[in-house]
């Protein structure tokens, strides 16, 4: 427990300061920093090797649950942006060129390929849907892309495709819970819940994990999403608001100026103080630290927002206008987010489910939501290479399953939700660049070469932050639970 | 209709069959006997998982008898096909059944041969097809066991004692060398009732009586007078909405919204009824099937009716169903049992013993509701309702009448009708009128009574009020609130094993029944519904759940929930895994003891309370001990009373009784108090939510709209459940966005100004301290140190200052509840006060 010391020297903490004089200082202090699975002296060696980012300055507001904790060994990646593209998109206009599927346009699909399948809206009888799009091959890595996405195609050679991917359920509630938990049911922890569970965060000013949101509507299945299941809710990922207020509640109360704001902690402080003298409870010391973050969060939040320092070229290259909510915008701020020491960065941009209805087809639709992402997403990559920020952070890019071969006729054109083979990709973080890894079958049905489930995915994000999945556990209800349920192989393919 | 893997097996085992039977043609030409060839192959091989001890899959081969009615797969053997029985496709590991025994040497080809000849010659049974001997008995886990009545243990400090619980408590303790904390004093243990009990701030005038008090009794009379309160009922209401799941809407991605809240309505009621546990537990799990049932326990079987429902299309209905009703098993199993069967959905759980046939048989129990819309009118409504369907019943039958003789009316209008009055008609009536009634065809015949009806001056009237009745009725069915409830199907549903969870692949056909381990002979002899089939229906399970002899862990579970909300854990600190992987109770003498005294006093929830809030245990003093944090850091034993943040709803409600703004109004259909703009952004559909004024905006936590897909902002931020799931024990986080609520949500600013507007009314005189010393009696039911009012003065007269030079953010913060006669700077300061006061840890803490 040595480890665990306040600092002998240096400055004391408000809460050091809080705790002096009191006759319960020492078990007190034990209790409030036994939690932390790192000791300060680990943490200022963390310090020392964060490349001068302020992230451990206050090392007592630092020892809350969100403080940075040991990997279980060396992390490529040290932070995550997850661009979720909800509603599916259709791998094989995107990614996924498939000449036979051409061949066989309009043709019932073969029996043999759908036996025993069940889809949500579309019957076994469907016909097969050629990709209208043209596919050209970009970079020295000669990945196959489709005209739709022109901007993944300028830094094509900085990310890995996957034409494997395969999920278990093909709604997109318990889809999109798939993906996120682990589990197609409410009550498990997010991918990112586990993170800054197992690795903390290396932001004080900011919540360890930020979830971000454009489209027309929110992500079928809402706040489970990002929920923290039953670890504590300290893990939950917040949702920032698109507008003058990123979070909740950030903004003093009409007539509270910064000094009169200034002076509303300084007497919470000083009377939580008292109060934790009187009885000694080190919760009270949590809620003194936790007030501490929250006034500093009232000052770095509004920074954080404030697009001004950004030049043009930037807001350009992102296609960000400050103010006016996009995903481009979203893009840029994740990029200050993980600037700023934030863990994992999530990204939702909705309506990418195209089955066909006239504001859902593979025309104009699917046209437009490339148009919205395509850009600030290759964007982002561009601008995390260029200030030396990709090698440690990991994108990824990609939905809750993908697009049937068969196409949904509706008002238009459209093709139903399908689980067992379909595209996705990653940049920087420790992945290996410029790789189109696995395959389906000649129709675009099955993945059939390295096939990546959605748990090996999990596994690998996991590897890449320094995490096992078999052992980032929490035990809940006399069982052991992971992020990985009971599956989940680290794809050594992706891997530098 | 056979499970397609099924086929697929069949398909390659027809092939199988055909290499033996050019292989091995020999064993086909003998006869078989099962006790000298077969038996002891299956016992070599197979008992140990599927004979007297161990049944996985379900399946059990040590009776012949056994061994033909399968697993969960179904029968593992088909009498004179061997191609068809799961048996011979598990020993030799075709289709996707694993090959048996699974990670062992598979069986020799002669030993295959001669169980595919068994049963090819018919898969007779010996005589005497007796189950082989158990090694083992039935669960001898605690938690499964009877209640256990034993006297209580010897303590050397008796004085120490105020009920039974203290002596397990004190026991305990003594023991391990601990003394117990001393008394809380007067003014923590009122604040620490009240919110307790009520989920409110006792009033000055409260706290001053019951310091007044002095006689013996003082206490005791007070927590009565909490447990009459209505209040009580709203506080535990929540506590019990949480294991509902209950919400506002409906859930999944659409999320629309639902009535339920009479359901909710119930909750609050039946517990300041004070209504006995097990007629709680039984109205709601199947009030509808009880003999004459009211509406009110109708009403009650919303309790399983908190499930979600995905309104997203192409979904199948029937896969959705079977989630909800997988929930309502689960949520049973975990509010009632304290047990986590769900896994048993798949499999047999691991650790526990509950098959999945067991899983099954319960999930049979609750397969055979509907799911209807109950409308439950006002009294006023009621009352409405007949007199209006008489009315309609009376203009009806006299229609009925005048229709009767409009024949002869209709001859007697053409009679009379002018060449004039004819000529203005249409071309085709007037053609149909010219012809003679006997010559019109049947559509000239509907012109003219058409044309009649519309002028006959008996109908039209009738018609009239018929309409403007009819129209009413529908108004009033518009206005009528209405319930989701359940109700029993007369033709049950078929309930079969869903292979591997999946509800596509059907298994084995089940019969409704409670898990095995669980039926007792002493039940049965006490005449307990519980062994031998006598579960068959919903009622039976509802009244299964509260018959403690055939099943002990309702009123231990019940107990120890309540135990939990006092002291922060429960004495089995894993509420909801009273399983072999749950913890072990803390005092499993006293749980017992406090689950018999809970029956035997007739499941009396305010009898339970009382108990708990008038022990010694209770009513210790919560500070800090530095001897207990080392021997007991996580307070198992209870050396001291813990101190607990309070739950959102309760920070809710406790600013608003702080500051006098709350609405004590019982019951009724939600309310939306203000929340931060642009929450909906991200829900699929945009959501209702008109900001609530008058009496609404300042209703208890527990009234707040819930919507499942974005839920209130607040509510979330301090632990509040999602309502996805039964809730049995919420969270309690310590968050820096909790500190931006309480520091700047409108809810709190406005609770501020209400406390500020409060204290400067009410404080005896108009001096700050006397003021400051009614801010601390509002909030903390105590007076202030001389070192807390001093850095409350200076910070009183720093915002005197501030607000001083800014008269309009004096304006702002001063609001428009404080007196009028007061200065703007004045109340603005003493709302800067009174805001801090709300933000403090204590004011969200119990103490």
């Amino acid at each position: 427990m040595a480890g665990r010391e306040m600092p002998a020297k240096g400055t004391p903490s408000q809460v050091g300061r809080a705790l002096k004089n009191c006759a319960l200082q020492a078990q007190t202090r034990r209790h409030f920093f036994q939690d932390c699975a790192v000791g300060l002296g680990s943490m200022a060696l963390a310090h020392l090797l964060s490349e001068g980012r302020p992230a451990l300055a206050s090392s007592a507001a630092a020892a809350g649950p969100l403080a940075p904790k040991a990997t279980h060994f060396p992390a490529k990646a040290k932070r995550v942006i997850y661009l979720f593209m909800a509603g599916g998109p259709s791998q094989l206009d995107l990614f996924d060129p498939k000449p036979k599927l051409q061949e066989l346009d309009g043709q019932v699909v073969p029996p043999s390929y759908v036996k025993n399948k069940r889809f949500a809206f579309i019957k076994l009888d469907a016909k097969l849907l050629g990709t209208r799009r043209k596919f050209t091959r970009y970079g020295q890595s000669g990945a196959e892309l489709s005209e739709l996405l022109p901007g993944l195609a300028s830094v094509v050679d900085d990310v890995t495709i996957i034409r494997s991917m395969a999920t278990d359920v093909f709604n997109h509630g318990p889809a999109k819970l798939f993906a996120n938990t682990g589990v197609p049911r409410f009550g498990l922890p997010s991918m990112g819940a586990w993170i800054t569970y197992g690795i903390g965060s290396e932001s004080q000013d900011l919540p360890g994990f930020v979830v971000l949101q454009s489209g027309p509507r929110g992500p079928r299945g809402g706040a489970p999403l990002w929920g923290s299941g039953f670890l504590p809710t300290t893990y939950q990922g917040v949702p920032l608001l698109q507008g003058p207020e990123p979070i909740l509640n950030l903004a003093s109360p009409s007539g509270f100026d910064r000094r009169r704001q200034g002076d509303f902690y300084a007497a919470v402080k000083d009377l939580n103080s008292q109060r934790l003298d009187a009885v000694g409870d080190p919760e009270i010391a949590t809620r003194i630290a936790a007030y501490e973050m929250a006034w500093r969060m009232q000052s770095s939040a509004p920074e954080l927002m404030d697009f001004a320092g950004e030049t043009a070229e930037t807001l350009a290259a992102y296609g960000a206008e400050p103010g006016k909510p996009s995903f481009a915008n979203n893009c840029l701020l994740a990029r200050r987010l993980v600037e700023r020491g934030v863990r994992f960065v999530q990204l939702y941009h909705t309506d990418w489910d195209h089955h066909g209805n006239n504001d859902t087809h593979l025309g104009k639709p699917l046209e437009d939501r490339c148009r919205e992402t395509d850009g600030p997403a290759a964007a982002l990559v561009k601008d995390l290479k260029q200030r030396g920020l990709l090698d440690e952070t990991l994108v990824i890019w990609g939905g809750e399953f993908g697009r049937t071969p068969m196409g949904e006729p509706r008002d238009q054109m459209g093709r139903d939700h399908h689980i067992d083979g379909y595209s996705l990709w990653l940049a920087g973080g420790g992945i290996k660049p410029g790789q189109t890894i696995g395959a389906t079958d000649e129709l675009g049905f099955y993945a059939t070469e390295d096939r990546v489930h959605v748990h090996d995915l999990q596994a690998t994000v996991l590897h890449l932050l320094g995490l096992d999945h078999t052992k980032l556990t929490f035990r809940f209800q006399g069982r052991d639970f992971r992020l990985t349920d009971v599956g989940g192989q680290v794809v050594r393919k992706l891997l530098t | 209709m056979l499970p397609a893997y099924f086929q697929y097996s069949m398909r390659l085992l027809g092939l199988l069959v055909l290499k033996f039977a050019l292989t091995a043609p020999a064993a086909q030409a003998q006869s078989v006997d099962y006790v000298r060839d077969i038996r002891p192959i299956l016992a070599k091989h197979c008992y140990e998982c599927h004979g007297p001890d161990k049944q996985k899959s379900g399946l059990r081969l040590d009776t012949v008898a056994a061994t033909k009615e399968g697993g969960y797969s179904g029968a593992a053997v088909v009498p004179g096909k061997s191609g068809e029985s799961l048996l011979l496709t598990a020993l030799t590991g075709t289709g996707d059944v694993p090959r048996m025994p699974e990670g062992r040497p598979p069986l020799s080809e002669a030993e295959i041969e001669l169980v595919k000849a068994w049963i090819d010659q018919g898969a007779a049974a010996p005589t005497d097809d007796a189950p082989a001997t158990a090694k083992t008995g039935g669960s001898k886990h605690w938690a499964f066991q009877p209640l256990s009545r034993l006297a209580a243990p010897a303590v050397s400090r008796p004085e120490w004692v105020r009920n039974e619980i203290d002596t397990y408590i004190l026991a305990r303790l003594e023991v391990e060398g601990l003394t117990p904390s001393p008394e809380a004093d007067r003014t923590t243990l009122v604040r620490r009732l009240s919110l307790d009990l009520t989920g409110l701030l006792p009033s000055p005038a409260e706290v001053e009586e019951f310091l007044a008090d002095g006689a013996a009794d003082a206490y005791e009379r007070l927590v009565d007078r909490l447990l009459a309160s209505p209040r009580y009922g709203e506080k535990w209401a929540r506590h019990w909405l949480d294991q509902a799941r209950y919400a506002d809407s409906n859930g999944y991605t659409i999320d629309s919204g639902r009535s339920i809240w009479k359901y909710r309505d119930w909750v609050i009621e039946a517990l300041n009824r004070d209504m006995p546990f097990d007629q709680f537990t039984i109205e709601q799990m199947a009030g509808d099937m009880l003999p004459g049932a009211t509406s009110e326990q109708t009403i009650a079987t919303g309790f399983h009716r908190n499930t979600l429902r995905n309104e997203e299309g192409g979904t199948d209905a029937e896969q959705f169903r079977v989630e909800s009703v997988a929930d309502r098993v689960n949520t049973t199993a975990s509010v009632f049992l304290g047990l986590t069967i769900g896994c048993a959905r798949c499999h047999d759980h691991k650790y526990d013993p509950i098959s999945q046939r067991d899983y099954y048989q319960f999930f049979a129990l609750l397969n055979n509701a509907d799911e209807p819309t109950l409308p439950v009118p006002t009294m006023q409504q009621s009352k409405e309702e007949p007199a209006l369907l008489a009315d309609i019943a009376q203009v009806e039958k006299r229609l009925g009448e005048v229709e009767a003789n409009a024949g002869t009316r209709q001859l007697e209008w053409e009679r009379k009708l002018t060449d004039e009055s004819r000529a203005a008609l249409p071309d085709a009536l007037r053609q149909a009128l010219a012809a003679s009634a006997a010559d019109r065809d049947e559509q000239q015949k509907k012109l003219v009574s058409d044309e009649f009806r519309k002028v006959d001056p008996e109908l039209v009237p009738l018609l009239t009020v018929l309409n403007d009745l009819n129209e009413r009725k529908k108004q009033l069915a518009a206005k009528t609130t209405s319930t989701l409830v359940m109700k029993e199907r007369d033709e049950p549903r078929e309930t079969f094993i869903h292979v591997r969870g999946d509800f596509l692949r059907r298994g084995a056909k089940v019969e409704p029944g409670v898990p095995a381990v669980f039926c007792s002979p002493e039940g049965a002899a006490a005449g307990e519904p519980g062994v031998g089939g006598a579960v068959a229906s919903r009622l039976d399970l509802a009244r299964w759940l509260v018959a403690p002899r055939q099943n002990p862990l309702t009123p231990r579970v019940t107990v120890n929930r309540v135990w939990q909300q006092y002291f922060g854990q429960g004495l089995v600190e894993t509420d909801n895994d009273f399983g072999t992987q749950g913890s072990p109770p803390s005092h499993p003498e006293l749980l017992d003891w406090l689950a018999g005294r809970f029956v035997d006093g007739g499941w009396g929830m305010k009898a339970l309370h009382r108990l708990i809030v008038t022990s010694a245990t209770y009513r210790q003093a919560s500070v800090y001990r530095a001897d207990l944090a080392q021997r007991d850091p996580a307070n198992r034993l209870l050396a001291r009373m813990p101190r607990l943040r309070l739950d959102a709803e309760t920070i809710r409600d406790a600013a608003l009784s702080a500051s006098g703004l709350l609405s004590t109004e019982l019951g009724g259909p939600g309310v939306y108090p203000p929340q931060p703009e642009g929450i909906y952004r991200f829900t699929q559909q945009a959501k209702f939510w008109k900001e609530s004024t008058g009496g609404d905006r300042y209703r208890r936590g527990l009234y707040v709209f819930f919507w499942r897909s974005s839920p209130y902002p607040f509510l979330m931020t301090f632990d509040a459940p999602d309502a996805n799931t039964a809730c049995t024990r919420r969270a309690r986080s310590n968050t820096p966005l909790q500190g931006l609520t309480l520091a700047n949500d409108r809810v709190f600013v406005e609770a501020a100004q209400g406390l500020a507007a409060r204290v400067l009314r009410e404080a005896v005189s108009p001096s700050d301290l006397e003021r400051i010393r009614h801010l601390f009696r509002l909030c903390f039911a105590r007076e202030p140190s001389a070192r807390e009012a001093a850095r409350l003065s200076e910070l009183l007269n720093n915002q005197r200052q501030a607000f001083a030079a800014d008269a309009a953010d004096a304006e702002r913060v001063a609001g428009t509840l404080c007196p009028a006669e007061i200065p703007a700077v004045e109340s603005a300061a003493w709302t800067a006060l009174a805001r801090v006061a709300i933000n403090l840890d204590e004011f969200i803490t119990r103490e």
